[in-house]
């Protein structure tokens, strides 16, 4: 049989789990409990919105369609920028060590605000015109995207290995940031190779 | 014959000074031009930098409702009809078209001044709805407690006394080889 001492502990416990459980609704307005993992998603789908069919082998004046998703998990709402860029083999690509963004120049952006834990899906529509090809190079010099017509000029050599004229559409993610009040590169990219012919 | 010459002279000298004159009017209409279109290009520039200032305040007092505690899925929408005309706003300018980016811009503008004053009127209206609700949960939780100790403590007297007088009540017994 148990003492009473044994008996009163019992009490106890169950008296101070019933006091936490009693406040719990009070304590809700002053705890702030850490969440899970805060991270933004960036992918690319296929013009049917999965990840095939991607456009690969492309020709000049022929619109081809893929779709940009971005996805929230930062624990509150986010202002996303998307950037599109296009550049050749040898123009740099961001640096996913150093966490910078891809110098060269914006041809087309989105914006996008989203709830935590939503996503959304944009159509991205592109064609090449003014193509031309002469002494084993190729040269865009135009570029349109969802309508948006921007003039390149870049051109790339005969890849010897890969067999092609090889370019690349890529597309970064930017956050908005409170702090700094202005974006700052998410070190999120994809991109797509495009074989012109 | 020398005077025939000297007359086609004069007219080609009379030709050649109005081609000139021509052309110099030509080039200074074009440049009468030049200021309005770097004027066009200058106000839809600082036009759509207005229009992404208004997005971010309306962002930052959206999210300062969210924090608040605000359902704010209808500000989001908003902010995105926005940031599309932001986005294009941006695009038209990048390509040179000054007259979109400044229509879009202005678009922009209008939805983002709506939105950050529904989310400074949401948050302040959340924030009332929160104090109140925290004083009535409070009052609960003090009143709850006070309720659950004072019933805890009648039924352990209880069971104290029931406990001592069950013990009291019990018959000493002893082993058998002691005995």
């Amino acid at each position: 049989m148990m003492k009473l001492d044994e008996y009163k502990l019992v009490f106890v416990a169950v008296g101070l789990i019933g006091v936490l459980i009693l406040a719990s609704p009070t304590l809700g307005f002053v705890l702030n409990l850490p969440g899970g993992e805060k991270f933004s998603e960036l992918w690319v789908l296929g013009p049917g919105q999965m990840a095939e069919d991607y456009p690969f082998n492309v020709t000049a004046d022929v619109n081809y369609l893929v779709y940009i998703g971005v996805g929230n998990h930062m624990g509150s709402s986010a202002y996303y920028a998307v950037y599109v860029k296009f550049r050749n083999e040898t123009e740099p690509l961001p640096n996913s060590t150093s966490g910078m963004p891809s110098p060269l120049a914006v041809l087309y952006e989105y914006r996008v605000f989203l709830q935590n834990n939503a996503s959304e899906e944009f159509p991205l529509n592109f064609s090449f015109s003014d193509v031309s090809f002469s002494g084993g190079r190729s040269t865009v010099r135009s570029i349109t995207i969802n309508g948006v017509q921007s003039n390149i000029d870049d051109s790339v050599s005969w890849d010897t290995i890969n067999i092609g004229y090889y370019y690349q559409v890529f597309m970064e993610l930017w956050i908005y940031n409170t702090t700094l009040n202005g974006f700052s590169y998410s070190n999120r990219f994809v991109s797509l190779w495009l074989k012109l012919s | 014959m020398e005077e025939t010459s000297i007359v086609n002279s004069l007219l080609k000298l009379r030709t050649s000074v109005f081609a000139w004159l021509l052309l110099v009017l030509v080039v200074a209409g074009l440049l009468s031009y030049l200021p309005l279109y770097v004027k066009a290009t200058d106000e839809a520039s600082v036009n759509v930098q207005e229009a992404d200032v208004a997005v971010r305040q309306a962002f930052n007092a959206t999210l300062d409702a969210e924090r608040a505690g605000a359902n704010v899925s209808n500000l989001i929408m908003s902010l995105n009809a926005a940031g599309d005309y932001l986005a294009e706003a941006e695009n038209a300018l990048r390509i040179g078209d000054s007259s979109a980016a400044a229509s879009n811009a202005s678009i922009c503008m209008e939805i983002a001044t709506s939105v950050q004053s529904d989310a400074n009127a949401l948050k302040a209206s959340t924030l009332n709805e929160a104090h109140s609700a925290f004083w009535t949960d409070l009052t609960f939780s003090v009143v709850s407690i006070a309720v659950f100790v004072v019933v805890l403590m009648l039924v352990w007297r209880w069971f104290k006394r029931g406990h001592v007088e069950k013990m009291l009540g019990m018959k000493p017994e002893v082993p058998d080889d002691e005995a």
